[in-house]
């Protein structure tokens, strides 16, 4: 089943269902990411997920910051079933890494700063 | 770092203006991170992240604070409620009355009215614990309470002292509003009670004091007690309002008690001895030791005017030892220098606390031993109301007593309630008649008929009779007639010092 991308209530992501199973969260460069925000995210992937598990590619370079708030969402178990924090710069590491530390993920979850990295590690968990 | 990091970078010092802001205690300090998202922002977002949760950390360890707080607040306020409160009725207890009343004193008489305090102390409370058992009494006590504050003002405040004894402060209350409010006391315990299956009834004695200008708290409570022991005196189930009297009374045997605790010591107490006469012969068989104290200041007090005292205290022991003592020692002195008086007894008074004791039988043993008198000699008188309702403590020290051949008295028989069957079975061989008995003996033939049934009654339970009391030649001789062996008054020999028993008993032994 493919679902073409859909626009996260608020407008600051995307959520994509690619023809491979894989789910694309995109957040855009420069989002300042607040509870509603995640919340809204969250709703929309399990939304596109239809109740089934799916590995999921969180892209959040560039993302200015998250908030407290924020972050504690994604303790939430959700249709992702592994997640993989996809960043490029040292303040995208440490913004996931504060994710990764302070809160505990409901599923496999770590950070990328390459894609092909990220990509292999979401489809070994398949 | 290259020199685009180097630390010429203006973002080093905003990083460093930002933590000097933290550490000062700002935590909603943030630090603006670039664009470049390098390492340096990298920092500064980190900084940004452990501030807010630092903040977070500590605004969870306020709100705990705070919370734990007013727990423990709300804990106080029941701890003080609970010390405060009588944890059987629910009713204040001495401790909140007490702040009540201080407050009630501070306030001074607004509007004219002075605070009021009653004392209520049940009336034969210990009989129901002691036949129903602990658990019906404290239904009593519980339903006392219940009772209690149907008949107060919301104003008022209804407290339980500790055992029977509960207290009422009403405030803001005319002196007429008081005493109704102390007559609806005892009124709502004059109705019985049901507990369990059984009826009781407990009545209170009630004890008022309104407060006078100057009176303190401690003052109002004692004065109110002191009302109502008054009130316990006059019959129980009574009002008494209190008097500045009752407090003179009061003060007047503290006094006498602190006194009479040294006045044996002091050399104060002395022994006067009246004689015992054989009406027949007119012979003196015996002398009854009584108690005299001879007073620094108020002179000669007679045993009724401490007695009393000295039961109430427990004096009354020591004053028995003392008896005891100089009264055997009396004995010997008279048999060392009249050989011949060999039937010669001494009759000592015993009182109810007496027999209970615990070395009143080693003691008579050894002071008669000490003194090389026969325990024949000795008779010990004791109430009859003591004998009537002995239990197996006294029951013992009788048989122990009568085993070593000590004579027992029934003291003032006919002002008791004796079962008459009861007579048959006393651990007794006299008995004396209360001299009320005979005072109209010359003059009523009724009460000659009274006086002459109870000789042949005493007779007929092979118990021997002393009457007291006699005044007149004609009394003795007319119970001389009735069969009386015994007796004992002024007619005889007025209570007199020991030096004059022995030229007393001379001259009754000459021929009248």
């Amino acid at each position: 089943m493919v679902v073409p991308p859909q626009t996260v209530d608020g407008g600051k992501a995307t959520v994509h269902l690619r023809e491979d199973g894989l789910l694309h969260l995109q957040w855009l460069p420069g989002s300042s990411i607040e509870v509603q925000d995640a919340r809204a995210a969250m709703a929309t992937v399990n939304d596109v997920c239809q109740g089934s598990q799916r590995p999921m590619l969180v892209d959040m370079a560039a993302v200015a910051s998250v908030s407290r708030e924020a972050r504690s969402i994604w303790s939430i178990p959700c249709s992702a079933s592994r997640i993989a924090l996809l960043g490029r710069s040292p303040v995208d590491r440490v913004l996931a890494n504060f994710f990764l530390g302070v809160h505990i993920p409901p599923c496999p979850t770590r950070f990328f700063t390459s894609r092909s990295e990220a990509m292999d590690w979401l489809n070994a968990g398949q | 770092m290259t020199s685009d990091h180097g630390t010429d970078d203006a973002r080093l010092q905003q990083l460093v203006d930002g933590i000097v802001r933290l550490a000062a205690g700002e935590l909603s300090a943030r630090i603006e991170p670039s664009a470049q998202r390098d390492a340096i922002d990298a920092v500064i977002t980190g900084v940004n992240l452990l501030a807010e949760e630092l903040g977070h950390i500590y605004a969870d360890l306020e709100e705990r604070v705070a919370a734990r707080t007013a727990m423990l607040k709300r804990t106080q306020v029941e701890l003080e409620k609970l010390v405060k409160t009588d944890a059987l009725t629910g009713l204040a207890n001495r401790t909140l009355l007490s702040e009540r009343i201080h407050e009630a004193t501070d306030a001074g008489a607004p509007g004219g009215h002075v605070p009021a305090v009653l004392i209520l102390d049940l009336d034969s409370f210990k009989a129901i614990n002691d036949t129903l058992g602990h658990s019906a009494g404290d239904a009593v006590l519980v339903e006392v309470a219940r009772r209690l504050c149907t008949i107060v003002r919301a104003t008022d405040t209804v407290a339980r002292l500790g055992g029977d004894e509960f207290a009422v402060l009403v405030t803001g209350a005319s002196v007429e509003e008081v005493l109704l409010i102390a007559h609806r006391a005892w009124e709502c315990l004059q109705e019985s009670m049901d507990i369990g299956t059984e009826t009781v009834w407990t009545t209170a004695s009630i004890g008022i004091c309104l407060r006078n200008g100057s009176s303190t708290a401690e003052e109002l409570v004692r004065d109110a007690d002191i009302a109502m022991y008054q009130a316990k005196a006059q019959g129980r189930n009574k009002v008494q309002l209190f008097h500045p009297d009752m407090l003179d009374a009061v003060q007047e045997r503290s006094r006498v008690t602190a006194e009479l605790r040294s006045a044996a010591a002091d050399g104060q107490l002395t022994l006067l001895y009246q004689p015992v006469v054989a009406l027949a012969s007119g012979r003196v068989t015996g002398v009854e030791a009584l108690v005299r104290w001879h007073h620094p200041v108020h002179g000669t007090i007679m045993p009724d005017n401490f007695i009393g005292i000295a039961e109430e205290t427990g004096l009354i022991l020591e004053l028995g030892r003392w008896v005891l003592h100089e009264g055997v020692a009396q004995l010997q002195r008279w048999k060392e220098t009249a050989p011949d008086l060999t039937d010669f007894r001494l009759h000592l008074n015993l009182s109810a606390a007496e027999l209970l004791r615990s070395d009143l039988v080693d003691d008579v043993r050894e002071t008669l031993a000490e003194n090389g008198a026969e325990a024949g000699r000795l008779v010990l008188e004791i109430t009859e109301s003591v004998l009537m309702s002995r239990e197996t403590g006294e029951e013992q020290v009788l048989e122990k007593l009568r085993a070593m051949g000590i004579g027992l008295q029934i003291d003032d028989f006919g002002t008791g309630y004796s079962s008459i069957s009861y007579l048959r079975s006393l651990p007794a061989d006299t008995v004396k008649v209360d001299h009320t008995l005979i005072d109209n003996l010359e003059t009523d033939p009724q009460q000659r008929k009274f006086v002459s049934a109870i000789l042949q009654l005493i007779s007929a339970a092979e118990l021997e009779a002393i009457v007291e009391g006699i005044e007149t030649a004609g009394q003795a001789a007319q119970l001389l007639e009735m069969g009386c062996l015994y007796g004992q008054g002024y007619f005889f020999g007025r209570p007199v010092p020991a030096e004059e028993i022995l030229d007393l008993v001379r001259r009754q032994d000459q021929p009248r």
